[in-house]
């Protein structure tokens, strides 16, 4: 019962909460110099027709009755069309929320895991050399810039060792079911993964270490190592769940931001995702889809952050909700 | 460690020979595009990734493409030929016969008709083109007769222009029943009359053509085409130096300092394509002290176009000292130029105005801002340069497109790069130079220029437009409110043995439009 209300508390913040999003981002859009208008017109547009044009998008409106309409029609679930496909925003945004869930959620998992694994083994000798030497990389690794990174990927293994494709989410005669077209996925996504992961790996395992290394040394654990326990059982049920927790926390950060997508990775990549879509949106101010991009981000923040709290709840007896 | 890297990929590139596709075995050409259409519904947005494939599957009512620099200023695609009425206010088109549109109806007027109501009526893009256009008349199936508010000698040529992006003719039974072309079954999944057949999008992934086998021209040399989405120059480069892409489109255009090693490889083609628009700068006739003659003819001759065609290009763009650009051929008046680069003049000139260097060795300030090409960017740097030196506080200032746009739509700036058009009919330098002027962001008012434009605009004697043409080049070189600096250059990468490509001579006058692939000959075809 009272999980029940207290979910119910946190899911009437979200109202708030986009509201203010809302608000803050068409004032961040609006702000912004440059004229839409001569975007839409395209090549040769004369004065007299762009006229037309911000007439017929509504852009000649007062800044306030612009607002106030949108926010009008959000509250009735529509997120409007988009300026440039003329198609309902919200349908070209959940067209990608597949592809890039795939993606960005595989690597974080696979980030996480991995991260945490690493993180924990290490912990058990600090300051020992291999503790040093994997410390110091996974600082150099998050320190690298990913589209670089990404770029490096596809020359060195689509042009000087060509075992992998550099772009998109399938070949290009591929096939379209069954278990070959997952794998055909699953080729796609390796690099793009490889250099997402890189980025964020060293992230986790630097977390796991320092958490873990502080839990070895609290006095419970001297206990439990006093008891007999054998090393393992210390490290996995003893010390990593108590670990965790700053884990979760920057686990649950990043989950929000799973359907941001990877914009650079994404890019680079060429992959079909809500990144790519978000960073050709705002090349070409088209609002209403950076707007409803935007819309879906934060309920995705809100979203996660609830579920951590959750989770955190579940972790640690000691934390009430 | 990059050019490293990319260097050796070139090296490797250079192993792979031509492949020559084997009868039976499909010619399939990749298109990379820097990013994805919005929809497969060219007319009723301004969507430059939709224009390549709506060009190849819609057919126009008359077209041009690249050959516009040899000359051609519109050829008949739908429109076997035309006719103007003596008052120059009917245009009658007459259609080729046999024409189908994939799903096996024939194209006839009343489909060219229908579209261009629609576009009328919902005031799509082309409508800046069509808003002249007054009635739509159809005589018969095969004939469809445009008839003009006013006048227009360059209507033809608009028009053919505007086709190539977005004046496509759409089918009447399969979109009467939708309210403009912004839905339906069809809006992504085009049908239309042209070369290529519509076959599949894959959201966030490709597009894919097929050879029309029935198309009235003849089946197209090649089987297939894929627009691929790639928003990284640098990925598109590398995909066409391990040989997977056989074109690099001029988005992607090489660095200029790339282009000799580039030539030296027997595997790649690389091809210039010159443009009928320039690259040039306009000077703010409204900002003092850019609203004085001689300060303008100061800068016209602080500026050394050689000097900086080697910093900018190279050396490989072709600098203009007309004021138009080598494509547009008989229209440009040779003995009209632009004043020629001489340091000690300009600075004569500049204590003559009243403009002397202060103490602090400085005439005066300005402000120099190039739109978002590489090449302005390249050029404007130099131009600084050039402009200090002869005591010009010259000072670079960037913003993003949109921005640049406004500021020139505002008046608001000092000295602008600029790509002044000059085709695809010599009337657009009324747009560029006649007071008030669509492009005229000058400020520039000639009344005598206004008075002959207006009248070369409707007169149908080549000779006597010509000749105002030459008076029109004559005030500008020496009114400036416009200094031309070179003509624009696009630098496209082919795979030796692929050929008729839209930016080759080879593909000139029958690529229908600048996004058109039908000319294109895969090797062993």
């Amino acid at each position: 019962m009272r999980l029940r209300r207290y979910v119910l508390l946190r899911v009437l913040q979200f109202v708030p909460v986009t509201l203010v999003v809302i608000v803050l981002n068409f004032l961040l859009i609006h702000l912004a110099p440059g004229d839409i208008s001569l975007l839409l017109a395209g090549e040769n547009a004369d004065p007299a027709y762009l006229a037309l044009v911000r007439e017929k998008f509504g852009l000649d409106k007062p800044f306030l009755e612009q607002l106030w309409r949108y926010l009008v029609q959000v509250a009735s679930g529509d997120l409007g069309l988009s300026f440039r496909s003329r198609q309902p925003v919200l349908g070209e945004i959940l067209e990608k929320v597949p592809a890039t869930l795939l993606l960005v959620g595989t690597s974080l998992l696979l980030s996480v895991a991995i991260g945490t694994w690493v993180g924990t083994w290490i912990a058990r000798r600090p300051g020992s050399t291999l503790d040093s030497a994997v410390s110091f990389g996974a600082v150099a690794l998050f320190s690298v810039p990913v589209f670089w990174f990404g770029l490096m990927l596809i020359l060195l293994f689509t042009v000087e060792i060509p075992i992998l494709p550099a772009m998109g989410m399938t070949s290009l005669d591929g096939p379209r079911s069954g278990i070959g077209y997952v794998l055909d996925i699953a080729r796609h996504m390796v690099l793009p993964v490889a250099a997402l992961m890189t980025v964020s790996v060293g992230q986790y395992v630097r977390l796991a270490r320092t958490s873990v290394a502080d839990v070895l040394g609290e006095h419970f654990i001297t206990t439990v190592r006093a008891i007999g326990f054998p090393e393992r059982t210390v490290l996995q049920h003893y010390a990593l769940r108590n670990a965790l927790l700053p884990v979760v926390t920057v686990l649950g950060l990043q989950l929000g931001l799973v359907l941001t997508g990877a914009v650079l990775t994404e890019t680079v990549f060429s992959w079909p995702g809500l990144g790519r879509m978000i960073y050709e949106a705002i090349l070409a101010r088209d609002t209403p889809v950076i707007m409803g991009a935007f819309i879906v981000m934060s309920l995705t923040v809100a979203l996660a952050s609830l579920v951590t709290d959750l989770v955190y709840a579940a972790l640690d007896p000691r934390v009430a909700l | 460690m990059y050019p490293r890297i990319l260097a050796l990929a070139v090296a490797g590139a250079f192993a792979m020979a031509g492949t020559a596709f084997a009868q039976g075995q499909p010619a399939t050409l990749v298109v990379p595009q820097t990013g994805e259409p919005k929809t497969l519904s060219p007319n009723m947005a301004s969507d430059s990734h939709a224009f390549g494939p709506g060009s190849n599957v819609y057919s126009h009512l008359v077209a041009l493409d690249w050959g516009i620099v040899k000359g051609t200023s519109a050829y008949g695609d739908l429109a076997e030929s035309w006719e103007t009425s003596a008052d120059g206010k009917a245009v009658t088109f007459k259609l080729h016969k046999n024409v189908k549109f994939h799903d096996g109806k024939p194209v006839t007027a009343h489909d060219v008709k229908f579209t261009y109501d629609t576009i009328i009526r919902k005031k799509y893009p082309s409508f800046v083109v069509l808003k002249n256009v007054r009635e739509i008349a159809v005589p018969d199936d095969h004939t469809v007769v445009l008839h003009l508010t006013d006048p227009e000698t360059g209507f033809v040529p608009m028009l053919a222009q505007v086709s190539t992006w977005t004046a496509k003719i759409y089918p009447k039974h399969l979109w009467e029943g939708q309210d403009g072309f912004e839905g339906g079954p069809h809006l992504n999944a085009p049908i239309g009359s042209g070369p290529l057949k519509f076959v599949r999008w894959e959201k966030g992934g490709v597009v894919e053509l097929e050879a029309n086998p029935d198309y009235f021209r003849g089946k197209p040399k090649l089987d297939r085409l894929i627009y691929r989405p790639m928003a990284d120059i640098n990925v598109a480069r590398a995909e066409f130096d391990a040989g997977r892409l056989h074109y690099l489109p001029y988005d992607y255009a090489p660095p200029l300092a790339e282009v000799p090693a580039l030539r030296r490889n027997q595997n790649i083609k690389v091809v210039f394509t010159p443009s009928h628009f320039s690259r040039d700068i306009q000077l703010n006739l409204a900002r003092p002290p850019l609203d004085k003659r001689e300060v303008r003819q100061a800068i016209a001759h602080a500026i050394d176009r050689d000097a900086m065609n080697k910093l900018a290009f190279n050396g490989l763009w072709t600098p203009a000292i007309h004021a138009s650009v080598e494509s547009q051929g008989e229209w440009i008046n040779r003995s009209a130029k632009f004043p020629e680069f001489d340091k000690v003049k300009a600075e004569k000139l500049l204590d003559e105005a009243g403009l002397p260097r202060k103490a602090d060795g400085w005439r005066f300030a300005v402000t120099v801002t190039p739109p978002n090409f590489v090449d302005c960017k390249a050029m404007m740097e130099v131009l600084v340069q050039q402009l200090r030196q002869v005591g010009i506080n010259a000072k670079l200032e960037q913003f993003d497109q949109a921005t640049w746009f406004r500021r020139q739509f505002e008046k608001n700036f000092d000295i602008s790069c600029y790509f002044t058009r000059y085709g695809p009919d010599p009337d657009a330098f009324r747009e560029h130079f006649a007071t008030g002027g669509g492009r005229n962001f000058q400020s520039f008012s000639n009344k005598e220029l206004d008075e002959i434009a207006a009248k070369a605009s409707v007169s149908r004697d080549k000779a006597e437009r010509k000749k105002i043409y030459d008076r029109i080049q004559e005030i500008v070189v020496s009114e400036l409110p416009y200094i031309n600096l070179f003509n624009e250059q696009k630098t496209t990468l082919l795979r030796a043995g692929w050929d008729g490509f839209m930016i080759e001579e080879s593909g000139f006058d029958k690529s229908l439009t600048w996004f058109g692939f039908y000319a294109v000959k895969p090797p062993g075809r």
